[in-house]
């Protein structure tokens, strides 16, 4: 038996460990089986982050073989191909279309070592040719939402619309009002159907 | 989440990091006084009691200056008779170890609990250690969890055995399990009021030294046999049949399977995952006691086997004992592991490395070929810049590091000696410049042998943090032996590259409750260094000139290097209410010479692909201003102009309701 496993991608300060407890929190809510690997240390905000997830029967380590994540939800789409040797052929890649340029890439550009950004177009393309991919706009979903830091949750709604995902709606519904101030729970609850809708349109 | 679910009163399943387990389980324990220094991977067991503290009167925290001073604190109270618990990474027991090694003699009363953390791979540390070998060589109990749910049970059940034979007990974990989450079971958690202890009615000598230390040893090894007879048959080590579909957990070997696995830690999870993945029946030793090693056990279990595999990393600590015990009792099994060259003892593995080498010992093909599919999308991958690590929007680090470099003329000129924090990231573009970095505090003391033997000047540099932690010595004996020295303490109030704690120069302790912060300038008069120069990180025009002065001055110099780090400046700032005013990029002046692009490296800028200009994303830049120091056309300018404020960094506290009001106009 083989769990649903699920990779959680994104840059430093987006929010992926929100992103990750939010399943995290759902499974204890219903009682399944998970287990998560992630990493912990640097403080700054720039790096990658990825984060394991494994939910169901046989999540036995926690870490995702390569090859064998059903699934990457990626808050950044360049830090989705730097991952994409965890999905297995033909997976899954939920993305979100804003690209952040690592502060190294301008120092390249400014010094002559490269000659423009890499864009998005030959990133997502490159996805393409290995994974099934849905394109989130997820900055126009949060703002619409009422908060542009709702990107994370927006993508949380993208990936439970997605076929396969074994966590209950609603438990991830309380698994992320349960963490948020009163106030913020209608914003997170519009930006999280809000995502799922997005994702039925392109999917 | 986490912080909630570790100090819930219901006893139901929570879903937490591991090193949150061990918080939660150490309360349930009644633990009293703990104290840490931070370090990845166990930094959240500090910091998750420290979000807890302001809960429970019932318990004092200190975080230490170093861990050796942790371990003390917590084995004192244990002295007197409370439960007490540190914890500190891998290469932390290495300055801790002079006490622990004592400790061990003189043994401990209230339940005394020590979690080394180690980091195969160094995801975060300067050196692959196996901390195995401290409770080996030191005579402690150590053991060994594999994921959140047993390290509860074992934090649990390490302060009861604690007691019950008068040692420390150590727990000892890779980052896979510190940062592994999953679902634990919350106990009951029964706190009971602090109430101190009377020494006097609890007097007990805890000291070693020559007759009294043989007398100890002596005691030590008795105390290890009974630890053996008692851990060796526990639970805590779990003989099992895999069926090649299903697990259970059996008593004896009968009827097992030829082919064993014995494994603990994380790696008992890759193995496991690893003979699921290949059907592939075993008998499974799983070890949740490191030492001692239950020795009767192992030989029970590989006296009947084939062939074994034995799946740990880093050194060969259980494989060697397995070796051992196989001369005696099965001399033609086959051993798998390091010594037979399958696995290395580099690096930290993974379902990958493991599942080859088990399908390689039983002779099967994996079903899926991990490596090839790695290197092919890779190779897909490449087309992507690095993201690497880089000083944060507004690190005073990074303004420090442009003055310095101008003032010292370059890499050609002087030997610098870094040191272990934020700044270590020198070492990465754009700075890309450290002739040492050796430990925590050893700048100093590397510096001081340089300046005998090089043409050049030195320079050592380091933290706040760092120069409380293992610092001073050096200083006090570069002032003593007069030695040519310029320091550079890079004074940004916290402990920053783990998470922003406090440290004795701050003027708050544990909880952020308000304490003595250390005057840095007062105390390097105090130790006798002549020629100090303080500096305002972000006042690169002045900084240059300052910091020349300094290195000029022949003996024992230094600079102290001021601004809080921006990470946690700023969030206070937040949480005061106040708003970040970024700066921006005028189009019209900026002429593309990118001086606040070129060796800065900030995350907050980067190049408009329309028209190549420079533009800073507001949501990203903090207000520093620094960049718009190295403008020659002077056109980077704060947003608070466009609001009628001036045109210079907001970042001092008495600016913020200035800054509020000026941020609000027209909003
Ligand atoms: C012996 C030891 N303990 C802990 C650590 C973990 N560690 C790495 S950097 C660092 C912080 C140093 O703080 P400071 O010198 O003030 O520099 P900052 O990060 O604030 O710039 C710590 C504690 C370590 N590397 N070695
Ligand atoms: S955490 Fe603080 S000291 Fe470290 S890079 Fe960020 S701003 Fe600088």
């Amino acid at each position: 038996m083989k769990p649903f496993s699920i990779i959680n991608a994104g840059v430093g300060g987006q929010g992926v460990v929100r992103m990750s407890n939010i399943l995290g929190e759902a499974c204890a809510l219903t009682g399944k089986e998970v287990r998560s690997g992630e990493l912990h240390g640097l403080s700054q905000r720039s790096g990658s982050i990825v984060i394991h997830q494994r939910i169901g029967d046989g999540a036995v380590s926690p870490l995702i073989p390569f090859g064998e994540a059903d699934v990457i939800v990626a808050l950044e789409p360049m830090e989705a191909l730097r991952y994409l040797y965890f999905l297995k052929p033909g997976g899954l890649v939920i993305t979100n279309t804003e690209l952040t340029h690592p502060p190294g890439e301008s120092e390249d550009l400014v010094n002559g070592r490269i000659e423009r950004y890499i864009s998005y177009e030959e990133v997502i393309g490159t996805i393409k040719e290995e994974a099934e991919v849905v394109e989130i706009d997820a900055l126009e979903i949060a703002n619409e939402a009422g908060n542009p830091l709702t990107v994370n949750v927006v993508m949380v709604g993208a990936l439970a619309a997605s076929e396969g995902f074994p966590l209950d709606r609603d438990a991830v519904v309380e698994a992320m009002t349960s963490t948020v101030p009163p106030k913020a729970v209608d914003v997170n609850l519009k930006a999280f159907e809000l995502g799922s809708e997005a994702f039925k349109s392109k999917s | 989440m986490a912080f909630k679910d570790v100090i819930e009163k219901e006893e139901k399943d929570a879903y937490l990091l591991t090193n949150e387990a061990v918080v939660r389980a150490a309360l349930e324990s009644d633990v009293k006084v703990v104290s840490f220094y931070p370090g990845s991977p166990q930094t959240e067991v500090l910091d998750t009691f420290e979000k807890v503290l302001p809960q429970f009167d019932d318990l004092r925290m200190e975080i230490a200056t170093n861990e050796k001073v942790a371990l003390e604190t917590v084995a004192g109270a244990s002295f007197v008779g409370m439960r007490s618990l540190t914890s500190m990474k891998s290469v932390g027991t290495n300055v801790a170890s002079d006490s622990l090694y004592s400790l061990a003699y003189t043994g401990v009363k209230g339940g005394c609990v020590v979690l080394i953390a180690d980091d195969p791979y160094c995801h975060s540390s300067q050196s692959e250690q196996d901390g195995r070998w401290f409770g080996y060589t030191a005579y402690l109990p150590m053991l060994e969890p594999s994921d959140p749910q047993e390290m509860a049970d074992m934090v649990r059940l390490s302060f009861e055995l604690s007691e019950k034979y008068r040692t420390m007990v150590l727990i000892r974990t890779t980052t896979r399990v510190n940062h592994q989450s999953g679902i634990v079971r919350l106990g009951p958690m029964e706190r009971t009021p602090f109430e101190r202890i009377s020494w006097k009615e609890n007097r007990h000598s805890f000291r070693t030294v020559g007759s009294a230390a043989r007398a100890a040893k002596a005691e030590l090894l008795e105390k290890m046999d009974r630890l053996k007879a008692e851990l060796g048959r526990s639970d805590l080590n779990r003989t099992e049949h895999f069926n090649g579909k299903e697990l259970t957990q059996v008593d004896g070997t009968d009827g097992l399977p030829k082919v064993g696995v014995i494994s603990s830690g994380v790696c008992y999870r890759y193995a496991l995952e690893s003979l699921m993945d290949l059907e592939q029946e075993a008998a499974v030793l799983k070890l949740g006691v490191l030492n001692p090693l239950p020795e009767e056990l192992i030989a029970e279990f590989i006296s009947g086997l084939d062939k074994v595999i034995v799946v740990e990393e880093l050194f060969p600590y259980i494989e060697n004992t397995v070796t051992m015990i196989a001369k005696d009792t099965n001399p033609s099994i086959e051993i798998v592991g390091k010594r037979s060259g399958h696995f290395s003892e580099m690096l930290e593995y993974n379902v990958p490395i493991v599942i080859k080498v088990i399908a390689d010992a039983v002779g099967k093909e994996p079903p899926f070929d991990h490596m090839a599919h790695f290197e092919r999308m890779t190779e897909k991958a490449s087309i992507l810049p690095p993201r690497l690590p880089v000083f944060c929007a507004g690190c005073p680090h990074r303004a420090t590091f442009t003055s310095f470099r101008r003032a010292v003329g370059g890499q050609d000129e002087v030997f610098y000696a870094n040191d272990i924090g934020c700044y270590s990231m020198a070492c990465l573009e754009p700075v890309n410049w450290s002739d040492s970095m050796i430990a925590m505090g050893a700048s100093m003391g590397i510096a001081a042998g340089v300046q005998y033997v090089a043409k050049e000047k030195v320079i050592a540099m380091m933290g706040d943090s760092t120069t409380f932690h293992a610092g001073l010595t050096g200083i006090a004996n570069a002032v003593h032996n007069d030695d040519d020295i310029t320091l550079f303490i890079m004074d940004n109030s916290v402990t920053a590259m783990t998470g922003q704690q406090s440290n004795p120069a701050a003027p708050e302790v544990a909880g952020h409750t308000p304490g003595k912060g250390i005057d840095i300038e007062g105390m390097l008069r105090g130790l006798g260094v002549e020629k100090i120069v303080n500096i305002d990180s972000y006042d690169i025009g002045k900084n240059i000139k300052l910091i020349r002065e300094a290195v000029d001055h022949e003996g024992v110099s230094a600079i102290i290097s001021r601004q809080e780090c921006a990470l946690y400046h700023f969030r206070n700032y937040r949480r005061a209410g106040g708003k970040h005013v970024p700066f921006f990029v005028d189009k019209e002046k900026c002429d593309r010479m990118y001086n606040c692009v070129k060796d800065f490296m900030c995350p907050a800028i980067s190049i408009d692909p329309e028209d190549g200009k420079a533009r800073i994303a507001p949501e990203i830049c903090v207000g520093c201003g620094v960049c718009s120091k190295l403008c020659g056309k002077q056109a980077i300018i704060s947003t608070a102009t466009l609001k009628g404020g001036e045109n210079r960094a907001y970042i001092e506290v008495s600016d913020y309701e200035e800054l509020v009001r000026a941020t609000e106009v027209d909003e």
